[in-house]
């Protein structure tokens, strides 16, 4: 059955993707032996210079699926399944069979990493400029060359170089000590850049200010980048592509316009209702009711089941497989059609309008 | 109380300014004057939502717990029913109001729920100390069953499994209904909410502003909200039918009806804040509208407006003169392209 279930998965993606940075199969942790899965059987394709979110509440597992990717789930977690990641150039490289030392020279040069709470990753007693040239001089990379792309980023990043370079950490504020941290995960020029909620402790205006500086830096460098977030409407306007995981797995995968649009998964659906936003009727915005499970005690067949408006006796029985809504949007649910007509988008009229009615009310 | 048009809080041409040590390593022994807010007033009614937005550090906290008697003021004045509360503490006031009734009716919910409530009390306890307070005719039954009614009221079910536990064995969204609960207790006619949604998750949010609206409504009083995220506090102040305040380095930059606020923001500053509130609707936001990305230092401010360093809008006017406030019915701007005859349509833009 769990094979069925993947390759329903991952064949949308085997269909759309053509050249995938890194293929994700099976992907699986557990950590009492298989008793249960904080990431369970997670397929996908990250597509070269894409940008994909990653959405999910508090403890579904988005973390877990981040630090997959680099083999890196914390102890004594076991992972399972296949990642492989295809340079640009080069031979394929399957990253669960890498030694320490292979992970550690991947690290950094090929897929970088900045993580959850990543504020604390700078060492108070040394100045930046040192945590950049110690990370090139670890790489053997050359650290004149390193220190002079570092400042080009850095100024890409709205950052005053030399100060940032010989102040403390917490000589800056939280803004730019996220934005230099962003400059050297960058320095050894990485092909993916896997970022877990790296903004969520910075106020509204730094957050989306260092998205759009993201999506510029993106685009400059030509980097794959996962941005991982509980945020939806945040990053609906960077990511090309977004997931949506709930307990353990992605429930719903699309590009981000079909996903806003024509959302299929019943959860998606009412996640997209939940959060406040300016446009909409304020008297629609609705809360989900429920909490989400557990990895132990996951509800039998369908995990949602227990919070979804449209659970029938199937969904209580068995797990639903991803159905096909489109090429490239797949939903986990048996009775995607039924939420796409019953759960209405509290935004829709102004979907309708777009394209007539344009952005910002100014002037 | 009766509602004769008296705010319950009225905040006149407040001023709070910090004297900070200079560093080890900082030459000369002046000391530096952190200005964390200058020259606002407000006032906020019965069964009122006066919301503050901006960045971090804009001076939204200090202002909250200035208005709240948390904080004394360095300028103006704070009165509560119309007695300056800081009369009432140094004994200067003929008001029959006590320095404890003051600080009983104006309660402050914080951001991290976690940090404010004792790890070592059992919820029933944390929740019988304000009722100790407010309430010492109550006996022990009687406070117990108030407690339970309360935490069923605000969702936490089955009610003396929750009473019984403490704070670590509650979920983030629970120790901050804990957190309510405690404020509503003393049967506050003010409550400070200083961003108290948001440690939880974006699709609880809402779920938390709801409760908050319904306790408003029935218990009778007013809230001060502080929020970083202008489509949280739309919400919660639209629903109040309150006003949003814009701050930006101390000042108040525009206040406002929150959709007024939100739809046609007059205020450059108030329009960035919207360019940085994410929407639905997918349209490229293009460019940062601001030509810098980091707040000014507030022990030194920029001269004339304070948001010349970086506004889209500015001109050479705004680096000499502080503009005043252009009040329209309950709309209020400080910014001088709310006058027409202004210099600053003559001067020429700033554009570093
Ligand atoms: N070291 C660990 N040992 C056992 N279980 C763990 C460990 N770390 C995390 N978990 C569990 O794995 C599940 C997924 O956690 P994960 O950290 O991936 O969630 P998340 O989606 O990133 O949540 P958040 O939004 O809170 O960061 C949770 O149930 C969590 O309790
Ligand atoms: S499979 Fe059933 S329970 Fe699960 S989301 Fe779809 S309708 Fe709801
Ligand atoms: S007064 Fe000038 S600098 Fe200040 S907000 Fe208005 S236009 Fe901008
Ligand atoms: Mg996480």
């Amino acid at each position: 059955m769990a094979i069925e279930e993947v390759d329903a998965g991952s064949e949308l993606d085997e269909r759309s993707i053509v050249d995938p940075a890194i293929e994700i199969r099976n992907a699986k942790v557990t950590y009492d032996e298989g008793e249960s899965y904080v990431l369970d059987d997670v397929s996908i394709d990250l597509d070269r210079n894409e940008v994909l979110g990653v959405v999910g509440e508090s403890g579904s597992g988005k973390s877990m699926f981040a630090s997959s990717l680099l083999d890196s789930v914390p102890d004594p977690g076991v992972l399972t399944g296949r990642i492989t990641y295809h340079p640009r150039d080069g031979e394929p490289i399957e990253v669960l069979d890498l030694s320490k030392e292979e992970l550690r020279e991947l690290r950094w040069e090929e897929i970088s990493m900045v993580f959850q709470g990543a504020m604390s990753s700078f060492n108070p007693v040394l100045k930046v400029r040192t945590h950049f040239e110690e990370t090139l001089e670890a790489h053997d990379a050359n650290v004149a060359e390193g220190m002079d792309f570092a400042r080009e980023l850095l100024s890409d990043l709205y950052l005053d170089p030399d100060r940032v370079l010989d102040a403390y950490p917490h000589e800056l504020s939280g803004g730019m000590t996220q934005r230099a941290l962003i400059a050297l995960s960058m320095v050894l020029n990485p092909e993916v850049l896997v970022m877990d909620e790296p903004t969520a402790a910075l106020d509204l205006l730094m957050q989306r200010s260092i998205l759009q500086l993201l999506e510029d830096l993106q685009a400059k460098y030509d980097i794959s980048l996962v941005f991982i977030t509980h945020d939806l409407p945040l990053i609906a306007a960077l990511a090309d592509r977004m997931a949506i995981m709930y307990a353990f797995r992605f429930v719903e995968v699309a590009p981000t316009q079909d996903l806003v649009a024509n959302a299929a998964h019943p959860y998606t659906r009412m996640l997209l209702n939940s959060t406040p936003n300016l446009d909409a009727p304020l008297a629609e915005m609705k809360p989900i009711e429920g909490q989400s499970p557990a990895p132990i005690n996951l509800p039998s067949g369908c995990a949602f089941h227990p919070r979804c408006p449209l659970a029938e006796e199937q969904c209580m029985q068995s797990e639903p497989d991803y159905h096909d809504v489109s090429d490239r949007q797949g939903a986990r649910c048996f009775r995607w059609e039924a939420a796409q007509a019953q759960i209405l988008l509290n935004y829709e009229d102004m979907l309708e309008d777009r394209g007539t009615s344009g952005g910002d009310a100014d002037e | 109380m009766s509602d004769d048009g008296t705010p319950v809080l009225s905040l006149e041409d407040v001023e709070v300014h910090f004297e900070d040590k200079p560093g080890l390593l900082e030459f000369g022994d002046e000391t530096e004057v952190v200005r964390a807010v200058d020259g606002v007033s407000i006032d906020v009614m019965e069964n009122d939502v006066v919301t503050l937005v901006g960045e971090s550090g804009c001076g939204k906290t200090t202002l909250g717990k200035t208005a709240i008697g948390l904080q004394r003021p360095t300028g103006g004045s704070v009165k509560y029913r119309g007695h300056d509360i800081w009369d009432i503490r140094d004994g200067n006031s003929d008001a029959d109001i006590t320095w404890r009734d003051v600080r009983t009716s104006l309660q402050i919910i914080h951001q991290d729920p976690g940090s404010s409530l004792n790890p070592n009390r059992r919820i029933q306890t944390i929740l019988a100390e304000p009722l100790k307070q407010v309430r010492p005719d109550l006996g022990r039954t009687e406070k117990r069953e108030r407690i339970l009614s309360l935490l069923e009221r605000v969702g936490m079910n089955p009610a003396p499994d929750f009473a019984d536990r403490y704070p670590h064995q509650l979920s983030g969204g629970e120790q901050q209904r804990v957190a309510l609960s405690r404020a509503l207790l003393m049967n506050p006619d003010v409550i400070l909410a200083d961003e108290a949604i948001s440690a939880v998750d974006v699709s609880l949010r809402v779920e938390m502003m709801d409760l908050m609206l319904e306790l408003q409504a029935e218990f009778d009083t007013s809230f001060i909200f502080i929020s970083h995220d202008l489509s949280n506090a739309r919400y919660f102040t639209a629903h109040a039918d309150g006003q949003i305040g814009v701050m930006y380095l101390g000042e108040l930059a525009e206040i406002g009806p929150a959709e007024e606020i939100v739809n046609s923001p007059k205020h450059p500053y108030t329009n960035v804040l919207r360019w940085a509130t994410p929407d639905l609707s997918l349209q490229q936001t293009g460019e940062i509208p601001m030509r810098k990305i980091d707040v000014p230092d507030p022990v030194d401010p920029p001269s004339g407006c304070r948001f010349h360093t970086r506004c889209p809008e500015a001109r050479e006017a705004c680096q000499t003169e502080h503009p005043p406030t252009y009040s329209d019915d309950r709309h209020h701007v400080a910014c001088f392209r709310e006058n027409e005859d202004h210099d600053y349509w003559e001067s020429p833009k700033l554009t570093d």
